[in-house]
């Protein structure tokens, strides 16, 4: 009985997630314009080389002087018919990887991507077979105390510092 | 005004070199009067800076033209308020602020009452002092704030329109006090290694110290955020920009330090893992200061390129080979006392997992950031490292470590056996799961959006039950009234319930973030007069398109009447103005704010026929990261408070010597 809920948890967790993921997936989307959600998803890919730091989707146009045309080639693009991947071929093509916000996912650039989770993997590892040494080692020291019932940490601290102003109130 | 100005540089500069001379000698030869005199000059070098500091602001007040900075940074039309401000708009002006924080603690250090005695206190003064010296050192030979020009400027080139804003004007002093109070702890722990104390009495004394410069680097984050919300005009509050990271990084790494020390005070471990922290923290807050300074990496917040960034970088190095030098011939002494678990599931190792996670994050953050340079080095080729790659690698690990932080408060330490861990799990488990339902059913579909409330649920409920059971477990013994036993509860363990608050308040902006990050709505559209733009539930009608001066500043705005389900909610005004000695023209947002969402409103482009483009955003729960932030600060001074019941400075029992 005391397995079974977690187990009932975890399956309703994993199945509420893949159930979200089909309805993301399936979100219908809009006409699109400069703030359209294909849009979006085409422009915000390439950096705006103007200064102001952002992508060419949420570059205010005012203070910039070429996101105008870039937009205008990017509807046009997706006029012809190119989706957002030919799209990012194109231009890493013509003006190298460094237009795109973010690296490719793949060749050198996927180590910026990879390297991270490599490295908390690793390092959880380690934290792993570190807690089971110091735990086997206490282990060893104190096989006895194996049933020791642990009260609760809040009611101790409370007993305690009461003891404590009881003490200071008589001595 | 020269003469001085200058004269309390290299005097300052003198003095520190002296002090830190009789520091040494008088540790060495055990000579009281040696210390006192060094003391003396820790004082006497805090006056120089101040000194400086008055006469630039001085200068800066009065617009003298014929100082560089102040023809750089300045003109005259421009309000007392952001000429004084400007202090820190430049490098030279900021490295002095800077400068005048690391004096001004050094010597609260020096004479502070609870540090009498304490034969640490020569070698704490003596390592803040070598970083003040690589500050003369730059203000007197590389960056000089009081250089004159050839000629006498009729007019300055005026402070960048961009930092002529409040939260801006907060924002690099709250950062810089972050910065420069991780040097204390810094120092304490050097200090504490040197004197060979390896207790954790350094923990103890800097624990304020530490707390502190926490709450200026988190409030310095979020001042910035909100600036970059209200002024740029895109809607956003974090662009994962270099210099942004740069003060995230160590932000991180002493959060995880906050958590660690607990493991330290309580069993007697991770006292290498401690130090280490303490000195990457520092180590990162250079490393920040080299990129903004240097230029080697492009960014809003670039001081433009300059070698200075170079100096920092070069003594980042210097001070991180010699902390890990006194660290490695004390390593001994720090690994002969290592401690034990209990068990696998228990506080210390949900600690050593939000460690794992937090210098997890500051490491994925750090290696974005240099990737560009990585991989230009590695095969010619640069790349770009933005938001994208920023939100897609850092959402899973902060959202981890979410969820640790959620479990971790009904966790015990030693052990929770699995009776406990059902006890205080399955309540919160059963009603995050019913909440995830319940969004899913009311529409939230998004995966990350439905965890990310999910796991915030689960913290909400966990912390309501730790502050649940200490009321109720005192209310057995007392039979106090609720409200007294829980101010009781909490002001008898400021640290703990004050970290919970903390808690709380991250979660609240994790609650903001999700909703902005996940359901922000956008349009842009051109109207001519009298025409409206409808998203979501909101009608902005455009009336007029104005235009009005101000000083030399020109200024255009537009008259925007909004309702919200048929109900006016007023006349908003979007703007833009044309500075009169600034090139780029300055985006003023116009912004209605509930707890629910904020309507943004920006004033894009316009024709003379009067036609006016508007880009119209909706921010989900935006207002929840500043509520959420308050709380931080409110939750942080009650960890810090002095009370009754507080023992934050212990008396000192390590090693002694001759001379304090």
């Amino acid at each position: 009985m005391n397995k079974k809920i977690p187990i009932v948890m975890l399956i309703l967790l994993f199945g509420l997630q893949s159930f979200l993921l089909q309805t993301h997936a399936t979100e219908t989307q809009q006409q699109y314009d400069y703030k359209s959600a294909e849009f979006k998803a085409v422009a915000s890919q390439f950096m705006c080389t103007c200064g102001c730091g952002q992508d060419h989707y949420a570059c205010d146009m005012a203070g910039c002087t070429n996101t105008d045309a870039f937009k205008a080639d990017l509807i046009e693009m997706m006029n012809k018919g190119m989706d957002k991947d030919e799209i990012r071929e194109y231009y890493v093509e013509t003006l190298g990887e460094e237009i795109l916000t973010a690296p490719e996912k793949k060749g050198f650039s996927l180590t910026a991507w990879v390297l991270p989770f490599v490295t908390l993997g690793g390092a959880g590892t380690g934290v792993f077979f570190l807690v089971r040494r110091w735990t086997r080692r206490s282990g060893e020291i104190q096989t006895s105390n194996e049933e020791m019932n642990v009260k609760d940490e809040v009611e101790e601290e409370i007993l305690s510092s009461i003891i404590d102003e009881e003490r200071k109130k008589y001595f | 005004m020269y003469l001085l100005g200058n004269a309390s540089i290299y005097i300052g500069l003198a003095l520190t070199i002296y002090s830190i001379l009789v520091f040494i000698i008088g540790i060495k030869i055990k000579k009281q009067t040696l210390i006192n005199s060094g003391k003396g000059g820790v004082i006497a070098v805090f006056i120089c800076m101040a000194v400086a500091n008055a006469v630039m602001l001085y200068l800066l007040a009065t617009s003298q033209f014929q100082y560089e900075y102040v023809s750089n940074y300045t003109s005259s039309e421009l309000p007392l308020f952001y000429k004084l401000a400007a202090l820190w708009a430049g490098n030279s002006g900021s490295l002095m602020l800077w400068s005048f924080f690391l004096t001004m603690y050094t010597a609260m250090i020096v004479v502070s009452r609870k540090m009498q005695g304490n034969p640490m206190v020569p070698y704490i003064s003596s390592i803040l002092l070598i970083n003040t010296l690589f500050f003369f050192i730059i203000l007197g030979f590389v960056s000089r704030p009081f250089a004159l020009l050839d000629y006498v400027p009729a007019e300055g080139r005026g402070l960048n329109p961009m930092l002529q804003n409040p939260g801006m004007i907060v924002h690099p002093v709250t950062l810089y006090l972050g910065y420069v109070g991780l040097a204390v702890p810094f120092a304490f722990a050097m200090a504490a290694l040197i004197l060979k104390n390896v207790d954790d009495f350094w923990i103890k004394m800097t624990r304020r110290w530490t707390i502190i410069a926490w709450l200026f680097l988190t409030l310095g984050n979020i001042l910035g955020g909100q600036w970059a919300y209200v002024e740029l005009g895109w809607g956003g509050y974090w662009a994962w920009d270099p210099v942004e990271n740069a003060s995230f990084m160590p932000w991180l790494t002493a959060t995880a330090f906050l958590h660690s020390v607990m493991i330290q005070e309580r069993k007697n471990m991770l006292k290498v893992w401690n130090i280490s922290l303490i000195i990457l923290s520092y180590a990162l807050t250079l490393f920040g200061t080299f990129l903004v300074r240097s230029g080697v990496l492009t960014s809003v917040h670039a001081f433009g390129d300059s070698d200075l960034g170079m100096y920092f970088l070069i003594f980042m190095g210097v001070i991180v080979v010699g902390a890990i030098y006194v660290l490695m011939s004390r390593y001994h002494l720090l690994k002969r006392s290592a401690g034990e678990f209990t068990s696998y599931v228990s506080k210390e190792s949900s600690f050593l997992i939000n460690n794992l996670l937090l210098v997890g994050a500051a490491f994925a953050v750090f290696w974005g950031t240099i990737f560009p340079l990585v991989s230009e080095a590695v095969r010619g080729t640069k790349v770009t490292v933005g938001i994208p790659f920023f939100n897609t690698v850092q959402a899973p690990i902060l959202l981890t470590m979410m969820f640790v932080m959620a479990v971790c408060p009904l966790l015990a330490w030693q052990r929770s056996s699995a009776k406990n861990l059902r006890k205080n799990f399955l309540i919160p488990a059963v009603l995050s799961v019913i909440g995830m339902i319940l969004m899913v059913t009311l529409g939230i579909q998004k995966a990350w959006a439905v965890i990310g409330y999910g796991v915030i649920i689960f913290l909400f409920v966990t912390h309501y039950l730790e502050f649940y059971r200490g009321v109720k477990a005192r209310r057995k013994m007392t039979k106090e009234p609720v409200p007294i036993a829980l101010y009781k509860l909490m002001t008898k363990n400021r640290r703990r319930y004050g970290g919970y608050i903390v808690h709380i308040g991250i979660a609240f902006i994790t609650m903001g973030i999700i909703g902005s990050q996940n359901y922000d709505m956008e349009t842009m559209k051109t109207l001519d007069i009298g025409e409206s733009i409808d998203i979501k539930d909101y009608r902005i009608t455009y009336e007029r398109l104005e235009q009005r001066a101000e000083g030399i500043n020109d200024i255009v705005y537009a008259d925007l009447t909004v309702f919200k389900d048929g109900k006016r909610l007023g006349v908003f005004q979007p703007e833009k103005v044309f500075y009169g000695n600034w090139d780029e023209p300055s985006t003023e947002v116009a912004l209605h704010s509930s707890i629910a969402e904020d309507l943004y409103m920006v004033l894009s482009t316009w024709d003379e026929n009067g036609t006016a483009t508007f880009i119209i955003k909706v921010n989900p729960m935006i207002s929840w990261l500043w509520i959420g932030s308050i709380m931080v600060v409110i939750g942080s001074v009650f960890a810090i408070w002095t009370g009754r019941y507080q023992n934050i400075t212990p008396k000192y029992t390590g090693v002694m010597k001759e001379v304090a």
